[in-house]
């Protein structure tokens, strides 16, 4: 099923371009967005989102056109977003922030609000920290919290725009573990540099650069673009390549065997390097 | 041989017989032993209820005073809430307030009283178009961005809470109006002009982002009036007079309609 349609989107800021003529379409389940910086990647997110209108081509979400006020409201109901830095009022507690959050979708009934609040509390793991100021909440927390009010009132679409950047290895697994739950009843988009995250997450991955999509597929076949081009040597490469010294002490190459070079299974950060070159180094961290 | 609590006792305890001394008794009993625990029948959906009670009485942040005061003024918990959240009604930005208020009224007293009442006169409307230009949207609002994509983004949300300021701003200049020495009528000569400006603000917002226009109108303002008020020799500078007053209303009328009419353009700071 489709939940969002994206035909010929663009998007300039001044001489930069953002969105470049670019169509998709996208189902339920979690679809990931790859792409170095400045790719329009959050650009995009934003767009679906109805926080920023494109300056062409045509978005639809559920049927819904967010160029049009009614129903960018009506697809407003349907939305739950995670911007990329999320700011939180830090004198709120959390339970008031996720209330206030509540008021703007429309949940207007105040026993309703309190179990929305109560509910999407217990899905992030906070409810101890319900009366505790934002403020005094640590960095993994917030972005708890964040997401929390991104589940008020169930949303259909959820936009998470780079959900996991700066979380512990805890935090990310928490963080995984809840988005693919939440992947099996509704459409998730997910921004990320992570390409851990991708592979743990996406059925489907979608690579940006320059403001088009430029690989639409599986993490599987985004892998496989790297097919055969990767090498485990004892030796470094004679140069050209991208290579690095595992903690081994084997060297690991993509690109041309190196000598001795034994071929090994690409990941889908080959796939990625391999896919954008030069402009990957900008990307993977 | 160890106590338990026999039927007749469980039975009063259950029905609500007991004295609250024997009530206490039993309840210290009934934690400690699980086999007379268990003969207490015990109404689970009660229970769950009950639980939910309490967890919204622990979880449920308290009103703050200004909320508990609008509650008391009709207006409903969500709409609170709302406006709970606008910057310009923190903390901070009314002690602001207060703190530019006094300064003009401890001024007023200690130096040339006309001079210090035409500068009040000059800066009090810009206390309420501060606060509109401040009441939505980036920079002023660090959650705008989760804000904009909720179905309550746009015109209303900006109306409510530019509303909320105004009469907060207007109020508290009002007060400090009213302990300016000089006619009493004076206190009010400046409320025209705010209003003015806070409805021209939100107008001119429905073509250019909100604090553009606050920012156009009041630098228009303190250019004219200042400029006005300095020149002239009258005790009541021109712009405060009763000519300018009924202008100030028309163009108030004006502005009114205007943002009325255009309520649906009002750019709130988004990209749209």
């Amino acid at each position: 099923m489709t939940t969002i349609r994206i035909t010929g989107l663009g998007k300039r800021y001044g001489a930069t371009t953002a969105l470049d003529d670019l169509d998709l379409t996208i189902g339920r389940g979690v679809t990931g967005l790859l792409g170095p910086n400045g790719a329009g990647k959050t650009t995009l997110l934003r767009c679906l989102g109805t926080a920023q209108a494109p300056d062409s081509g045509r978005i639809e979400v559920f049927g819904l056109n967010p160029a049009v006020a009614a129903e960018r409201t009506a697809l407003r109901r349907r939305l739950g977003y995670l911007p990329q830095s999320p700011g939180l009022y830090p004198n709120f507690t959390a339970a008031a922030l996720l209330d206030y959050v509540a008021v703007l979708k429309e949940l207007t009934g105040t026993r309703q609000r309190r179990a929305e609040v109560r509910r999407v509390l217990d899905e992030v793991g906070l409810t101890d920290r319900a009366r505790t100021k934002v403020r005094k909440l640590s960095g993994g927390m917030r972005q708890r919290l964040g997401l929390a009010q991104a589940l008020l009132g169930t949303p259909d679409l959820l936009i998470l725009d780079e959900p996991t950047v700066g979380l512990d290895p805890e935090q990310r697994m928490f963080f995984r573990a809840l988005i693919s739950r939440l992947g099996e009843t509704r459409t998730v988009l997910l921004s990320t540099h992570q390409t851990e995250d991708v592979s743990a997450l996406c059925e489907r991955v979608i690579v940006l650069r320059a403001g088009r999509a430029v690989f639409d597929g599986t993490p599987r076949e985004l892998a496989a673009l790297a097919q055969g081009q990767v090498w485990l040597s004892a030796d470094p490469p004679a140069g050209g390549s991208m290579y690095w010294r595992t903690a081994d002490g084997d060297y690991r190459t993509l690109g041309v065997r190196p000598p001795g070079g034994a071929a090994v299974r690409p990941s889908i950060e080959d796939g990625y390097l391999t896919l954008l070159g030069p402009d990957a180094a900008t990307a993977v961290r | 041989m160890p106590w338990h609590v026999d039927e007749p006792l469980l039975e009063a305890y259950q029905q609500g017989r007991l004295d609250p001394s024997r009530v206490m008794a039993v309840d210290a009993h009934l934690q400690a032993c699980p086999a007379c625990r268990s003969a207490v029948p015990a109404d689970a959906e009660w229970l769950d209820r009950s639980w939910e009670a309490v967890l919204d009485l622990i979880r449920t942040p308290a009103p703050g005073p200004v909320e508990r005061a609008a509650e008391r003024a009709g207006l409903p918990g969500h709409r609170l809430r709302l406006l709970a959240a606008t910057p310009a009604l923190r903390w901070s930005w009314l002690a602001a307030t207060v703190a530019v208020l006094t300064f003009g009224v401890v001024a007023a007293y200690a130096g040339d009283a006309r001079t210090s009442l035409t500068w009040f006169l000059v800066a009090a409307p810009l206390l309420p178009v501060l606060a509109v230009a401040t009441a939505y949207g980036p920079p002023f609002d660090p959650m705008h961005e989760i804000t904009s994509m909720t179905p309550s983004a746009g015109p209303a949300l900006v109306l409510w809470r530019a509303t909320a300021v105004v009469g907060v701003s207007m109020a508290l200049g009002l007060v400090a109006a009213a302990l300016l020495p000089g006619p009493g009528w004076y206190a009010a000569a400046w409320l025209l002009p705010a209003f003015l400006l806070s409805v021209g603000t939100l107008a001119l917002a429905t073509v250019l982002p909100l604090p553009v226009a606050a920012g156009l109108l009041a630098t228009g303002w303190v250019i004219v009036a200042g400029g006005v008020s300095i020149a002239g020799e009258a005790d009541l500078p021109v712009v405060f007079g009763p000519a300018a007053q009924s202008g100030y209303l028309l163009a108030a009328a004006l502005a009114a309609g205007v943002l009325t009419r255009r309520r649906r353009r009002l750019d709130p700071g988004e990209s749209r």
